[in-house]
């Protein structure tokens, strides 16, 4: 393994010498990951080929701790290597990537047992195990903590039974952190807890979703008296909520690995969109481009102070992150209007060989994930105007009562409540 | 703005906010305190020794920043000023000290810089509103045998009862001249306008055959479009930094009062209608500052994209400053409609400051011009 350099020029340099000798050159620029896009196993299996040639040589989880098979840096070091290999061929797993090396592994660093991570981290950073999160369910969306997937004890086992659905990259992970209700007469926050759920266990069956664009990236799961062991307890029992909370900080931030580089061409695609249409002379769309590359550079440059507010200031609140991600949720549905816009009736019918017109549609359908998925705008709404404005809070009628009260009173909701 | 400042910058913000609060807070420019030729220059002389003038001019001028961006240092100054409301020739002063440092002649440099950085001399910089950023529109200069002689007038030239220079452009049979003329120079006529910003005040400046003399040209050499396409860009950058730190402040007083105002049994602000609107405010300022940021960075290190970086805050800035404070308005409710409460000064300035030195439109225009499309 190559030596510790905490510096971080020394560190860039030394990441430069092995990157230029052991990785080869990317020959186009791949697109940032989209959620929604799933890799083909092939693309899976040679990215954990590359994976391991990482680990082996000390460049994966670059700021994963030692103990674990990782660096032991800051995750300055890892952005740097990242900056530095960015022309180069790294291990794509598209969004299970994301979310196995992101929001999964910090929270199981954050809460997980000593023995667990022995178990589990040096896999994953080894390209040997990607996660999924089994989170979502059908009737549980942006009130992540009203799951109703259960684990119910069995001796020294616990037999998990529910559904799932969101799964991002499910037919590519090895394992889900699959959260369940383990105490059904606590408050709702209150009876959680997180399992690790080998993918191949028996009762665990996956389903796609094909969405509005008639693509396929997510997957729904029953999860049929799957039997799990104290050992594959995340966390405590019971304390689910707070991993969930650490968790959720890693997603809102795995939004900054979208643009790390600044836009510094403007909106390429939809110059190229109106010189097609032939309408780049029309002041309005000329003013859409503008408009569009400004929020880019805008969206970017927030991502990019936030990062230094949080890394610099002398009380950072870490709860100013989901600016990004609202941010996103609500540039990425104006951008995609505004493409069609300027696309004019070019985005509406194209031909079979064009590329753009179906992949504008796409983009155009799928703006909305932005605004939805990974927690909606309005949940975002929420959390910055009670933890960074410091606005109160709505009146709660779930907060109080044992979960399964409040399921039933649900049912029978009135409107004179209170 | 300034949450990830240097200690060195940190003290020049603090002691900016300190001298405002204590010489020219809202309430003394509710008074008009500031009506006064003797307010004026004892805040400008006190001001120049907080270093509000000298961001912008090397060390080797008499000049010296807090960092080694002095474009952020005045943006991180200008943010606090426009939280304050403050009044006086900043944007204009800074500008035309930067373009003498950069430009001017070596009488110009002598004689001005340091009278501009030690707040003895204080200057106007005259665009033409209704053009947006062509700076020499308006102002005709036509060679005579001693120099030139200048005809036309600019619009909305901020704070000329501050000023002691005007730095006009003007357009010439060979090109835009820019001149560096005392503000009283025979044949200027000043027009005060009432204006829909109350704290700050614009004016018409007429020339009606004003003589200028070569010497009064600001280079010696032909000015470059680079020269004033970079005064142009520092112009909007610190108008966009002022109106951040003005919708900053606003938005600050209107989420204290959606907390303190009860209806219906509740804060105000615990209700979703009135918490994501404010956030929606939130976001777009927090959008605001980042493109104000990242221009003054781009200016100051010379960036290629420095021009384009300029234009966008200053085009993302104006529109979104001006959806920010309506929405406050919203949530004072009748309050914020009433000549007492402060909201209606916020709401005149940012509006103010979005058609400055050219609008949103005429930016985003600018910016695709800029980018070759």
């Amino acid at each position: 393994m190559a030596m510790a350099s905490t510096d971080l020029d020394a560190f860039r340099r030394e990441a430069r010498t092995w990157i230029e000798a052991n990785l080869e050159r990317r020959t186009s620029r791949s697109a940032a990951v989209s959620a929604a896009e799933a890799r083909t196993p092939e693309e899976i299996a040679q990215s954990r080929q590359l994976q391991r040639r990482l680990f082996d040589a000390g460049w994966a989880g670059i700021s994963y701790p030692e103990d674990y098979g990782g660096r032991g840096l800051t995750e300055a070091h890892e952005r740097v290597f990242n900056e530095e290999s960015d022309q180069y061929l790294t291990p794509d797993f598209g969004a299970v990537g994301l979310v196995t090396f992101g929001p999964i592994g910090r929270s199981m660093l954050a809460h997980a047992t000593p023995e667990f991570l022995q178990r589990h981290i040096p896999k994953m950073l080894a390209g040997e195990a990607l996660w999924c999160q089994f989170y979502s369910e059908p009737e549980a969306g942006s009130d992540l903590a009203g799951i109703r997937t259960r684990a119910t004890r069995d001796g020294d086992q616990w037999v998990i039974r529910g559904s799932k659905i969101w799964t991002t990259g499910a037919p590519n992970a090895d394992y889900a952190m699959c959260l369940a209700r383990t105490d059904w007469q606590a408050t709702k926050h209150r009876g959680l807890t997180w399992f690790a759920v080998p993918m191949t266990a028996h009762g665990v069956s996956v389903r796609p979703i094909v969405l509005v664009d008639g693509n396929a990236g997510f997957c729904e799961e029953t999860i049929d008296d799957v039997v799990v062991s104290d050992d594959d307890i995340i966390g405590r029992v019971n304390d689910g909520w707070s991993v969930a909370q650490t968790m959720l900080v890693y997603e809102r931030r795995a939004g900054e690995g979208f643009s790390v580089a600044e836009p510094r061409e403007i909106a390429p695609d939809l110059v190229s969109l109106a010189r097609k249409a032939n309408r780049l002379n029309d002041p309005i769309v000329r003013q859409a481009i503008a408009r569009a590359h400004i929020n880019d550079y805008a969206q970017h440059h927030l991502g990019k102070r936030l990062f230094a507010v949080l890394s610099t200031a002398s009380s950072p609140n870490p709860a100013i992150a989901a600016y990004i991600k609202l941010a996103g949720g609500v540039l990425v549905p104006e951008r995609v209007r505004l493409a069609m816009e300027i696309g004019g009736p070019d985005a509406l019918a194209w031909d079979d060989d064009d590329s753009q017109g179906s992949q504008l549609a796409a983009e155009y359908l799928t703006g909305r994930i932005a605004s939805i998925g990974g927690g909606t705008n309005e949940v975002q709404r929420n959390g910055i105007g009670e933890r960074v404005l410091g606005l109160p809070r709505e009146p709660s009628f779930d907060s109080r009562t044992p979960f399964a009260d409040v399921v039933a009173a649900s049912r029978n909701w009135n409107h004179r409540v209170g | 703005m300034d949450e990830a400042v240097t200690d060195d910058q940190r003290a020049v913000l603090d002691a900016t906010s300190q001298f405002i609060s204590k010489h020219c807070a809202i309430t003394h420019l509710r008074r008009r305190a500031h009506d006064t030729e003797e307010f004026r220059r004892t805040y400008w002389k006190q001001a120049a020794e907080l270093g509000w003038f000298s961001m912008l001019v090397p060390e080797f001028l008499g000049g010296g920043s807090a960092s080694e961006n002095g474009v952020l240092d005045a943006a991180l100054i200008a943010n606090k000023l426009g939280s304050a409301l403050q009044p006086g020739p900043f944007v204009g002063t800074n500008v035309v000290a930067f373009a003498v440092s950069a430009a001017g002649t070596d009488a110009q440099k002598e004689m001005l810089l340091a009278d501009l950085i030690s707040g003895e001399a204080s200057a106007a910089w005259a665009v033409d509103c209704r053009s947006g950023g062509a700076l020499e529109a308006g102002v005709w200069a036509t060679p005579t045998d001693f120099g030139y002689e200048l005809r036309g007038f600019k619009s909305l030239v901020q704070d000329t009862a501050w000023a002691t220079t005007i730095l006009v452009t003007a357009s010439s049979p060979s090109g835009p001249r820019q001149f560096l003329l005392p503000i009283d120079a025979p044949g200027i006529s000043i027009q005060t306008r009432r204006s829909l910003d109350l704290t700050r005040s614009f004016a018409q400046v007429a020339f009606d055959r004003v003589p200028a003399r070569s010497s009064h040209l600001l280079t010696d050499a032909v000015p470059t479009a680079d020269l004033m396409d970079r005064q142009l860009a520092i112009a909007c950058t610190l108008t966009a930094a002022q109106s951040v730190g003005t919708t900053a402040a606003d938005l600050d007083m209107t989420v204290q009062y959606a907390k303190d105002r009860t209806a219906f049994g509740r804060p105000i602000g615990s209700f979703q209608a009135v918490k994501h609107l404010l956030v929606d405010s939130s976001l777009s300022l927090e959008l605001g500052k980042a493109t104000v940021i990242a221009a003054a960075e781009a200016l100051g290190s010379n960036d290629d994209t420095a021009l384009q970086a300029a234009s966008m805050a200053k085009a993302f800035v104006g529109d979104t400053s001006i959806d920010i404070v309506q929405n406050c308005t919203q949530v004072f409710g009748g309050i914020g409609l009433t000549w007492e409460h402060d909201q209606h000064l916020y709401v005149r300035r940012v509006t103010t400051d979005a058609s400055l030195y050219g609008d949103a439109v005429w930016h985003r225009e600018r910016l695709c011009q800029l980018a070759g499309v």
